[in-house]
């Protein structure tokens, strides 16, 4: 009986996919790519995995030593404070969320890709939270660091070390929110994201939360070419 | 009639049976579909981008694997000095650890390999500027200043009265980048802004040069929170 349960399970789990994916031979390349681009985002998430794992391990290591001596636990304190700042602690607070989402594309040739999030809108948000109070800033659950950077193609949004993110995109900042509140409401900023919203329905919603959460940074702070001086 | 007792028993068992066997049918195909439904949806969205930006993505993400790579090796090392150096080994790893992110959050002077990047134009904008910060941050830059002012993510770039300003000062034209990172990066991601630099009208000049060594010597104060907390 079980059997015949799992049976009718794939058979329509089956026939969904057949319904959901329609492979063709003219996409093939296409998706070779694809498969290609995922193999490298699985890779990705299980590095991510692995190098929070490894700060966790780290942070344990270092509470254990400072427990039996006190330089190491003012250093530690000091290094707490460094990597709040970095991006590498979880932060909560008061703060604002702001959805972006995909517009409608326009029959107009010319006008191609412009309904879509692009990573310099992105990137003009992140700037406006931080210039308007943020303390902290995460994309779509990707914290952002001191040396952060936005790239990407139409509608593609490759922060830092990626995997890259689509739409709809999700900005939550921690720190002063009324100030952030008003530098969303005023129309001397965003202006290219103000004006796609009107022509071609790209969404732009602002929420006030009383407590924000923003997760760890979770990917690599190497900078190899830089030394004290 | 006496059979009907006993079998009523056995016949809700065997019904019980059956539903909880469909139940499970039916919870099989349920998880079985949400999973080929993202799965169709992951490859629906990377559908809709062409083969250029999937190349793209491809060597994108082949470099941000590497130096994933790159963090984890370190961490281990990490992990390794800390479980066999006891205590004086603790204290080595966190003050090395201090002294990295106080570079990286622009709060100690810093040098290295790197470029001068020198834009001469009238009429930009607090845009532009933030442009060419992330070009040359994207393009394997890891510490800079514009015009001695110590540039990271999270310090305030405004379009005032009087042009742009960064944390409150005006910056005057020319506008000299000196960025510190890997210089055959920064030197291709150089030569491409300023042929797209060349371009625009508003520009007189658009040069840059690499250089073996450069020291940054502006630096940005610290700023604690006010408002958040660690979780």
């Amino acid at each position: 009986m079980a059997l015949v349960a799992l049976a009718v399970g794939f058979l329509i789990a089956g026939q969904l996919k057949a319904q959901l994916l329609t492979p063709s031979n003219q996409v093939a390349r296409t998706q070779a790519l694809i498969h290609s681009v995922q193999d490298l985002e699985r890779t990705n998430d299980a590095d991510r995995q692995k190098i929070a794992a490894l700060r966790a391990q780290i942070a344990a290591l270092e509470a254990q030593a400072a427990s039996d001596s006190a330089t190491t636990a003012a250093l530690r304190n000091e290094v707490a404070e460094l990597r709040a700042h970095a991006g590498l602690t979880a932060i909560h607070g008061p703060g604002v969320e702001i959805d972006l989402t995909n517009g409608d594309p326009s029959t107009d040739p010319t006008d191609q890709g412009r309904y879509l999030v692009n990573y310099q809108d992105v990137q003009d948000l992140v700037n406006l939270m931080f210039a308007s109070g943020a303390e902290g800033v995460a994309v779509s659950d990707r914290r952002i660091t001191p040396i952060s950077s936005f790239t990407g193609s139409e509608g593609e949004v490759v922060i830092d070390q990626g995997p890259p993110l689509f739409a709809p995109i999700r900005v939550v900042a921690v720190g002063d929110r009324s100030l952030m509140q008003s530098a969303m409401t005023d129309p001397n900023q965003l202006t290219s994201l103000r004006i796609r919203v009107i022509q071609f329905g790209v969404g732009l919603k602002v929420t006030g939360l009383g407590d924000a959460s923003l997760p760890a940074y979770d990917a690599s702070l190497e900078i190899p070419y830089v030394g004290p001086a | 009639m006496s059979a009907r007792p006993s079998s009523r028993p056995q016949r809700s068992r065997s019904t019980g049976g059956a539903f909880a066997v469909w139940t499970i049918a039916l919870l099989v195909a349920l998880v079985a579909t949400i999973q080929l439904r993202s799965q169709a949806e992951v490859e629906r969205s990377l559908q809709s981008v062409d083969p250029a930006s999937l190349a793209f993505s491809i060597d994108q993400l082949h470099r941000a694997n590497e130096s994933l790579d790159a963090q984890i090796s370190t961490l281990n090392q990490q992990v390794a000095a800390l479980q066999s150096g006891g205590g004086s080994a603790a204290d080595q790893e966190l003050t090395a650890e201090a002294l990295h992110l106080r570079m990286l959050e622009g709060l100690v002077p810093v040098q290295g390999p790197g470029i001068v990047f020198t834009l001469d134009a009238s009429g930009l904008t607090s845009i532009d500027l933030q442009d060419a910060i992330n070009n040359l941050e994207a393009g394997g830059g890891e510490a800079m200043e514009v015009n001695l002012h110590r540039v990271v993510e999270g310090v305030v770039i405004n379009q005032g009265d009087n042009g742009v300003t960064i944390d409150g000062s005006v910056l005057q034209a020319p506008w000299v980048f000196v960025v510190v990172g890997d210089p055959t990066r920064l030197g291709e991601t150089a030569d491409e802004m300023t042929r797209q630099l060349r371009g625009d009208r508003r520009v007189r000049e658009a040069a840059y040069r690499v250089e073996p060594n450069l020291v940054i010597r502006a630096v940005v104060s610290e700023r604690p929170f006010v408002y958040a907390s660690p979780s």
